[in-house]
This record gives structure tokens, sequence and C-alpha cells, in this order.
């Protein structure tokens, strides 16, 4: 747990530092983020060792003080947050388009990545009520570093989060009131379906979906992304949506009761065919590029969606397994994508996809750091994205049953083939390609194809973390 | 028959809402401030009534006071809004929606009139170790100090966020003048307060937000009378300042967790005075981040 | 019919009513107090159910000063960037005045 603890305190000391300082050098953030790496996987061994570890912060068992869970899937996120904001922090130290070298920038990533570590391990309901706050305040001061035309916006999003967090709030105290505990395990073993748990998990689910922009609660969600600067789209897109999914995932798979279960997760797993649909038909849709990368994450969410939806309709809880894989192969995938697409966006001078004709010629690198990416969110073996399709469709294809859901995985599916290949497409079109405004940096592109590498290794590593994942829910 | 209590509790409610409504539907946005701010104290009043005189001191500071400076200062700058746009009339179906949910809330909240509460109990049970004697103070300093810590940066993302935003040509307010008159009796006044405040938090209803809002409002009008200068993040005493509570919050949490008994395991013969640090700090850190949020940085007051 | 049970309704439609004017109001400062009051309505909720036993509930009242310490952080916030937007609008009407 030490190790978890260093891995959260890092960051956050290293923002007090820097706003202490006034510093806005990228090189303490990248070291702060590799050691904060280094640390977090130290802690996933050890639990893979020894097993899930428990902190009572304070000292103060639970329901009267916090407790801190450190299991395999928070030390894999950990981890994995930490990974991102290792990979965006060099990227936005070297690039000359990501409009975030000489900006708050820095510390506010590191605040971020400290207010994720703490959502990952706490399991008290009101904690993560002040951690969603913190994601929420700290993802609208990021987006508003790209200047006057991100403050609409992002006031929209300001404002439909903190309804979010006061929709959950309302919850946690409803399921306060009745059961007198604020600890997801202790309500665990308390909770009962009757009208007030119904309500509240009502409550707490609406504000979750609304700040994680799952359908149909996502509208506020390309328009922010896609105003933000090119380091924060990706983090915005890779990380700050999963805090509140893992919060829904935790209250549905832990804590609700089954009967009241089983019929929500139709409905999620309805809403999240619909999402894959919807977002992917807008992304098709969409003049800009970096919208289409935003909407790309709506689409997204809903395979995450659709997997918790499933894992509750038929309480097996291998799926929760194929959620997680679909979020650390997405995370890592959309940061490639909104580097690549930021990259080319700045350097080519326009932000409509049509400029992108004849990329591969003019930026080879961001173009193939695009493909490769969207290669693993379409699901192409044997990327991140092909695993966790995989795991996902294994209960699926086993019962003629459950085919129709198969069906809307397969046409979620084309819809991201689509909305990838628009992109690829075009920028094969050579025969008169749009000229860029700036030399290309070819370093930075390979900065941004990193991340996309990543995730096609992460298939090598899948049997691992399919086992690690199947087992966080026991 | 209604008791008298049960009738005074029913008029303050239907006040409260009526006082709600209005603030956010009448027709001049300067006076849906004004009942705004009135509704803030009403509710200070009630939280008083509920037995909880510390919410009533931080809603009267934080809820009514503050927010209705910030509020008052920002109709200033955005000026009139334009003459509304009617909306499509759907009026019908949101109110059907409306009277839906209500009767899940309605339903939802009806049986929470009794509820098993353990909490109380084990607070009282373990408030002797905890280093202050009283209850609030010691949930929130030492049995749940991991929130409190996290709302300190959530503070601090406040100030970072506004400071993100670039200056573009502000109108000059004209909304303080009659602030500025008061100002020279009501700062020192609020400054002595707080400290009483903070001095109080250990073993009565008081305690570090209180007083660091009170001690914030006594800076806006220090400032606003001119006796103070413009405050800036870019001074680094006003970053200390700023930094100051969640580094000594963070500090002790490390230094116990490095040091034995754990992540912010405060050794029981010094828990009240490290708690007394961690609240001075706190103090000091939520006055000025909310006085740089209310004032920082801009020249033309005080002048 | 007590006290207790006067407030958890009173919050209720407070709650209802914030939300109900965030989603019709359109001025941003309207839309902010309309946020305040949903969060006085929560906030008027748990003071109720801290106010059940013979003892109020110190960790409700708690949890209580931190969800205002952060409503005022976020309505700062909010009102500043509503005030940069509304500032950078007229500023785009003025032009070419130059911003200072």
């Amino acid at each position: 747990m030490t190790l978890a603890l260093a891995s959260l305190l890092i960051p956050l000391a290293t923002a007090l530092l820097l706003l202490f300082l006034r510093s806005r050098a990228g090189a303490w953030v990248i070291i702060a983020s590799l050691l904060s790496l280094i640390v977090a996987g130290l802690a996933l061994a050890e639990v893979v060792a020894h097993g899930t570890q428990t902190l009572a912060i304070g000292g103060w068992d639970t329901p009267l003080g916090i407790r801190f869970e450190l299991n395999l899937l928070s030390a894999l996120l950990l981890t994995f947050t930490a990974l991102v904001h290792l990979l965006v922090a060099v990227y936005a130290e070297r690039s000359r388009h990501s409009q975030t070298r000489d900006t708050d920038y820095w510390p506010l990533s590191c605040l971020l990545h400290g207010s994720l570590a703490a959502l990952w391990l706490s399991r008290d309901l009101f904690n993560w009520y002040v951690t969603l706050e913190l994601l929420g305040l700290v993802a609208v001061a990021m987006i508003i570093i790209s200047g006057p035309k991100a403050y609409g916006p992002a006031l929209r999003y300001l404002l439909l989060s903190l309804a979010a967090s006061l929709c959950y709030l309302l919850g946690v105290a409803l399921l306060y009131g009745r059961y007198g505990v604020l600890d997801i395990d202790l309500l665990a073993t308390m909770i009962d379906a009757n009208h007030t748990t119904r309500l509240a998990l009502l409550l707490m689910t609406l504000g979750l979906m609304l700040k994680a922009a799952l359908w149909p609660l996502h509208l506020w969600l390309p328009a922010a992304h896609a105003s933000a600067p090119t380091a924060v789209s990706a983090l915005l897109s890779a990380l700050v949506v999963k805090g509140p999914l893992f919060i829904l995932w935790m209250l549905w798979s832990r804590m609700a009761p089954v009967e009241v279960a089983q019929p929500a997760g139709l409905l999620f797993a309805l809403a999240g065919i619909v999402a894959l649909l919807a977002g992917g038909w807008a992304a098709l849709r969409t003049p800009f590029l970096k919208t289409l990368v935003a909407y790309s994450t709506v689409a997204q969410l809903g395979y995450a969606l659709l997997a918790l939806g499933l894992l509750l309709r038929w309480q097996q809880t291998e799926l929760s397994a194929a959620l997680w894989l679909f979020v650390l192969a997405h995370g890592l995938a959309k940061v490639s994508m909104f580097l690549a697409a930021g990259e080319m966006q700045a350097t080519l001078g326009s932000k409509r996809v049509s400029s992108l004709k004849g990329a591969t010629q003019t930026m080879p690198i961001a173009m193939f750091a695009f493909a490769v990416a969207g290669g693993s969110l379409i699901g192409l073996p044997p990327s991140g994205g092909f695993v966790a399709k995989w795991v996902l469709l294994q209960p699926l294809l086993a019962d003629p049953v459950h085919w129709p859901w198969a069906l809307g995985v397969l046409l979620g599916t084309l819809a991201s083939a689509a909305y990838v290949f628009r992109v690829v497409a075009l920028a094969f079109d050579r025969a008169d390609p749009n000229p860029p405004n700036y030399n290309p940096d070819a370093f930075a592109q390979w900065l941004a194809l990193l991340p996309a590498l990543v995730v096609w290794g992460m298939a090598l590593y899948s049997e691992p973390l399919i086992l690690w994942l199947t087992e966080v829910n026991r | 028959m209604l008791s008298l209590e049960l009738l005074f509790d029913i008029t303050l409610s239907v006040l409260l809402l009526i006082l709600a409504g209005t603030a956010l539907h009448v027709r001049h946005l300067y006076t849906g401030i004004v009942l705004f701010v009135a509704f803030g104290l009403l509710l200070a009043i009630t939280w008083a009534r509920l037995g909880a005189p510390d919410l009533a001191l931080a809603e009267a500071a934080i809820g009514a006071g503050l927010t209705g400076v910030l509020l008052l200062a920002a109709l200033a700058r955005i000026g009139p809004e334009p003459p509304p746009r009617r909306p499509p009339a759907r009026a019908l179906s949101a109110g059907v929606l409306g009277v839906l949910v209500l009767i899940l809330l309605i339903r939802a909240v009806l049986p929470l009139e009794q509820g098993p509460q353990p909490l109380p109990g084990l607070v009282s049970a373990h408030l002797d170790t905890s280093g202050v004697s009283h209850p609030v103070t010691a949930v929130l300093l030492n049995f749940r100090a991991w929130d409190t810590l996290l709302e300190l940066v959530v503070l601090l993302l406040a100030v970072l966020g506004v400071r993100q935003l670039q200056p573009a040509g502000y109108k000059q307010a004209h909304a303080w003048t009659l602030l500025r008159a008061w100002s020279r009796i009501l700062a020192p006044l609020s400054v002595i307060i707080a400290g009483y405040l903070l001095w109080r938090g250990s073993h009565a209803p008081g305690g570090a937000f209180q007083a660091g809002a009170l001690l914030a409002a006594g800076i806006v009008l220090l400032r606003l009378a001119g006796l103070l200068p413009v405050l800036r993040w870019d001074d680094w005493p006003m970053r200390a300042l700023v930094l100051m509570g969640i580094v000594v919050f963070l500090g002790i949490a490390a230094a116990g967790a490095w040091l034995g008994s754990g992540w912010l395991n405060y050794p029981p013969q010094w828990s009240g005075n490290l708690i007394l640090l961690i609240e001075v700090a706190a103090t000091l850190s939520i006055a000025a981040s909310l006085s740089l949020l209310v004032i920082g940085e801009r020249e033309e007051l005080g002048t | 019919m007590s006290s207790t049970l006067i407030f958890l309704c009173a919050g209720s439609v407070l709650w209802l009513m914030g939300l109900h004017g965030l989603a019709r109001l359109h001025h941003p400062i309207r839309r902010i107090m309309a946020i305040n009051i949903m969060g006085s309505g929560t906030f008027m909720v748990m003071i109720a159910l801290a106010n059940r036993g013979e003892h109020s509930d110190p960790v409700l009242h708690a949890l209580v000063v931190t969800g205002l310490v952060v409503a005022v952080s976020a309505t700062a916030f909010a009102l500043r960037l509503a005030v940069a937007i509304s500032a950078h609008k007229s500023g785009k009407q003025q032009a070419p005045e130059p911003n200072e």
C-alpha cells in the first residue's frame, strides 16, 4: 500500500512544487510521471504476489473512517494512469503544437494524475464525490488553457458536471439515510431492494453517466474534448471519463442488489449498443477532425456500457475483464489518435477532416499512428482492442439466444471501421495533397505513435491481463 | 392539530421554496440575486433550527455572504440579460416529468424518518482519542481528514482555473460603492471574529472553514476600502499562503506513513497540536484562496 | 409528521427546482444560482437526516461543510468563466479595439 500511496503522492507533491516555484518545466512532470509509473508497477507486482490490500486512513476502521483498497484493478489503473501521463507529458514537452508548453498545463496535469489515483484507491461513496469534483474542475481548468474559444464549451461542461455531482450526492445522502454507512463493501452487506435504494442508485447512475459521457448523456463531450489543447484532449478522453465509469462499475457490480441490477443491466446494454451506433454515425458525419475523434470516444464508451450491462444482466463476472480491457485499450489508442490528430491539424493549418487529403505523403508517421490506433479501436487482431472484443464476444457467441447482442457489436465495429477508413482513405488520396503550413515535426509524430504501439503490445500480455481482470470481482 | 414547532417549520420551508423560485425566475436579475442572498440567510436560520450551528455559520459566511458578493460582481461585469427568448412551450411535459420525479423522491425520503445511525455513536466513542472535543471538527480533521485534504485541493483548483482565463478588457464595476463605505467598520470586526471562530472550533461550533471564509470576507472588505494592495498569485507570499494548507496536511500524512503509525495517523499525544496546526494552515489557505477568487488580480478596486 | 420529514421533502423540492432551473434558464448567472439551489436542497436533505436521533449526526454535518466549500469554489470559478465569456464577446463586438 505504501507504494500505491507514493504513486498518488508524487504527482501531488510535484504539482505543489511547480505551483510554488511558478515553474512550467515539463521535465519535472516527466520525471514525476516516470517515478509514479515505477512505483505503481511495483505496487501491481506486490498485489499480484500478495493479494488485495486495504488501508484504514488515519487508523480509523470503517464505518468511521475512509478505506483505501488496492486490488488488481486499482493497481492496474494506477499504472495505466501514470503511463498515459508519461506518454502525454513527453509529447506535450516536445511538440511545438501541443499548445501547452508555457502554461499551467504542467501542474494541472499532475493534479489530475493525483485526483485519479485517489479515485482508484478510494472505496467511500462521499470521498468519491470529492474526487469527482476534483476531476471536473481540473478538466475544465485544462480545457480553457486553449483560449477564449473554449470558454463556452468549458462553462457548459462545468455546469453539467456540477449538476451531475449533485445528483450523485443526493443519491449518497439517501443511501446514508437508509443504511447509515458510506463504505461500499459495508453497504453491499446491508443493501436490499426498496424505493430508497432504487432511487439512490438511479440518481447516482444518472450523475455518473453524465460525467462519463455515456449515451444518452454525452452531448457535452464532443465540444469540450475537441476544443481543449491536444494533450488535454488526450488525457480527457483516455482518463477523465473513466473515473466516473469506475465508480459506476463499483456501485453496480459490488453493491447493487441483484434484483435491481438485472433489469438495469438490460438498459445499460441497450444504451451501449445505441452509443456504438449513434457515436459512430456522428463521427462519420462531422466535418472536424478532433470532433470525429471525440465522437469516437462516445462510441467506444458504448462497448464498456454494453459489457457492464451484460455483466449485470447475466451476473457473469468474467465480463468485467472485457470492460476494463476496453478501457485500457481505448485509453491508449485514443491518446495516440488525439495526439496524431492534433499534430496534423496544427501542421496542416485546418481543423477540417478534408484538410487531411494526402496526409500519408505529408505527415506519414502521424497518419500511421492514427491508422494503427484506429485499428485497435476497430478491434483488428492482435491489438488490445481485439483482445477486449474477443473476451466480450466469447459469452455472446456461446449461446444462440445471445446472438442479437453479437450483432450489435458487429454493427458497432462496422461503424468504427467506417469512420477510421473515412480518414485513412482521404489521407491516401495523394493526387493533390494539402500542403502543410509548417515543416512536419517527425519526432513529435513518433511520440504520437508510441501509445498506439503500446496498445498493440498489450496483446502480448493479454493472458495475465485477462486473468487478473477476471479476478477483480472476487 | 399542528404543534407550534411544526407550524414554524412548515412556514420556514414554504418561505424557502418561494424565495428560491422567485430568485430564479424573477424578471430582473438584480432582484433575483438579492432574493438569493435572502434565501441563503434564511437557510442559515434553518440550519440553526435543525441543530447545526456550524453549518449556520458556514452558510451565512460562505453560502450567503461570499456567493452573494460573487454574484453581484459577476452581474456588474456581465450586465443585464438580453430580452428573454421565449422557450418553446414545453411547460406541460416538463411539469409532468417534474411531478413524476417529485413523487419518486418523496417516496424515497418517506422511510428515512427513522433509520440506523451507527456513526454518531462511534464518533462520540472515539472523541476522546481524536485530539479535539467538538465532534464535527473531529470528523473533519481526524476521522475523515482525507476528504478535507482533497477539499483543499478543490479550492486550489478553482483558483488555478480562474488563473487560466485570459483577461479581456473588463468593464469597471460600479456595484461596490456602498460596500466600500461599510468596509472600514466591518473588516476589522470580521478578522477578530474569524480568529475567535478558529479558536472555538476545537471545542464548540466553529472551525477552519467558517474562520477562513470570514477572514476572506474581511480581506475583501479591506481591499475594497483601499487598505490592502492588489492580491496577486505572482507574489510568492500569496502562493505560499494558498498552498500552505495542502502542504502541511500532506506533509503530516506522508510523515505519518513514513515514520510508523500510517497515512494520516496522528500520534495520540500530539493529535491535538497537529490538528491545530492543520487548522491554522487550512484557515489561512482558505482565506487566501477565497479572497483571490473574489478580488484577485483586480487593480481597479480600492482606488 | 415531523420536522425531519418536512425538511426532507422541502430539500427534495429545492433540488428539483434547481435542476429545473438549470434546464430551463439561459443566463449563466441564473443557471449558476440554480445549481446552488440544487446544492442547498441536497444539503437540506443531509441536515434533516442528521437531525433524526437524539443527538445530531456530526458526520453528516462535516460532509455538508465539505460540500459547501466545494460549492463555493465551483461557483466562483463558474462565475469568473461566465464573466470572461461575456467580456470576450463584447470585446469582439467592439473590435478592432485591442484587449488589455
